[in-house]
């Protein structure tokens, strides 16, 4: 699948409205080809994937290791997921994946690199092709939350921190149980 | 100014009253509904819809009715704000409410999608019935939605409070019981998005910004 760069027509004063043509991101910073060469298979479903595997790699980046009853739960329940494989099948290399309405918002959550396999460009392969799904979904609220040594990462992506001061926040019960006592 | 009926509060125990505020509302407590359940149903006739308890593994709390005040006006007429869990929202009556906020119209099909693809739509409705007449007034003044992969995360938008209902802690309850409803079926971490005007809002009620640095982030905002 070959994404091309698409000119944009804004209706002018011509009596025929031209069909309205999204701007689609201009080709991939690793093209499908590219990865297809490299040996990556890419995914868009989580029938095929070892979700052990899955919650192997989210070990070994530091996240928690959790109940695969729930992530199954979670991965039926995404809007949008894409991971790759290299040479074993079902095995994830990278992950991402995403929640939302379907037309206003999208969260972006458990963005994930193996280690064997990163600083090869496959984090930000796979955040390109979420992003390029969510907004064919004419999704153009994206949001995501960033620890602070991957904001950068996600900054040459098109992400902005806190714009118009707009900020992330979290509930936390221990916040109420401390303000009742 | 109209004279009003003392207005009752529905849920006494627990509550810390603000000073400033005529009305307050409790903060969420475990145990909590069990310890008032009797306390306030005695006398009168307020109806409270309460979800089970204990739940079996897997199975999806019932949608949640709360009567979260009642008032009587010097005219006889009581209004009663309830919140529900069942999301039973009128696409009109929703774009009436966006309207008096001030936000922008969107396609109605896609707010309707938007709904439906939610995990948890939350409502806020007034409703007004005379003493002696059957008949009731129902109108929506508030709404808050959730999204969530139905496991881990859940994140909230467009809560909206209609102006006139504003000022009276009803934002607070709106947003208290949709995060009760979201703990109720294990959702462990609750986000949101708010704008710098509200943060204060939300650290009220037990939201953290950029908690451990972690920042919230949009791809290519349109400001």
């Amino acid at each position: 699948m070959q994404i091309h760069t698409s000119s944009f027509s804004l209706p002018t004063s011509t009596p025929k409205p031209k069909p309205f043509r999204p701007i689609i991101a201009s080709s991939f910073s690793i093209s499908d080809q590219d990865l297809q060469s490299r040996g990556f298979t890419q995914h868009r479903s989580s029938t095929d994937l070892d979700l052990d595997a899955l919650n192997t790699i989210f070990a070994r980046v530091g996240f928690p290791r959790r109940d695969l009853t729930r992530i199954r739960r979670a991965l039926d329940h995404s809007s949008s997921l894409l991971w790759l494989s290299h040479s074993k099948p079902g095995e994830p290399v990278a992950f991402a994946r995403a929640t939302g309405d379907g037309v206003f918002n999208a969260v972006v959550w458990d963005v994930v690199v193996d280690p064997s396999f990163q600083g090869i460009g496959l984090g930000r392969a796979v955040m390109e092709r979420i992003v390029a799904d969510l907004r064919g979904m004419g999704i153009v609220n994206i949001a995501l939350y960033a620890e602070p040594r991957v904001i950068g990462f996600y900054r040459p992506l098109g992400f902005a921190a806190d714009p118009d001061g707009i900020k992330g926040m979290v509930f936390s019960k221990k916040n109420i149980i401390n303000r009742a006592s | 100014m109209r004279d009003e009926a003392p207005t009752r509060m529905i849920w006494r125990e627990d509550c810390s009253f603000s000073r400033k505020r005529r009305i307050e509302l409790c903060p969420l407590r475990a145990g909590f509904w069990d310890s008032i359940r009797s306390g306030f149903l005695k006398n009168n006739n307020t109806q409270v819809v309460e979800t089970p308890t204990t739940l079996l593994e897997d199975e999806e709390p019932l949608p949640q009715e709360i009567v979260l005040l009642e008032r009587t006006q010097s005219d006889g007429i009581v209004e009663q704000i309830v919140f529900s869990s069942a999301g039973d929202v009128d696409l009109y009556d929703l774009q009436t409410l966006c309207d008096k906020v001030g936000w922008p119209r969107r396609p109605l099909s896609k707010v309707a999608a938007s709904l439906k693809n939610s995990y948890l739509v939350a409502t806020l409705h007034s409703i007004t019935r005379l003493p002696d007449a059957g008949t009731e007034r129902k109108q929506l003044i508030g709404m808050a939605r959730a999204t969530s992969d139905h496991a881990f995360n859940a994140t909230i938008w467009d809560v909206l409070v209609d102006p006139s209902y504003q000022g009276q802690g009803l934002g607070k309850a709106l947003v208290e019981q949709l995060i009760r409803a979201l703990l109720q079926r294990d959702i462990g971490n609750i986000t949101l998005f708010a704008d710098s005007k509200v943060v204060d809002f939300y650290k009220n009620l037990g939201f953290e910004a950029d908690p451990e640095g972690i920042k919230g982030m949009f791809w290519f905002p349109r400001f």
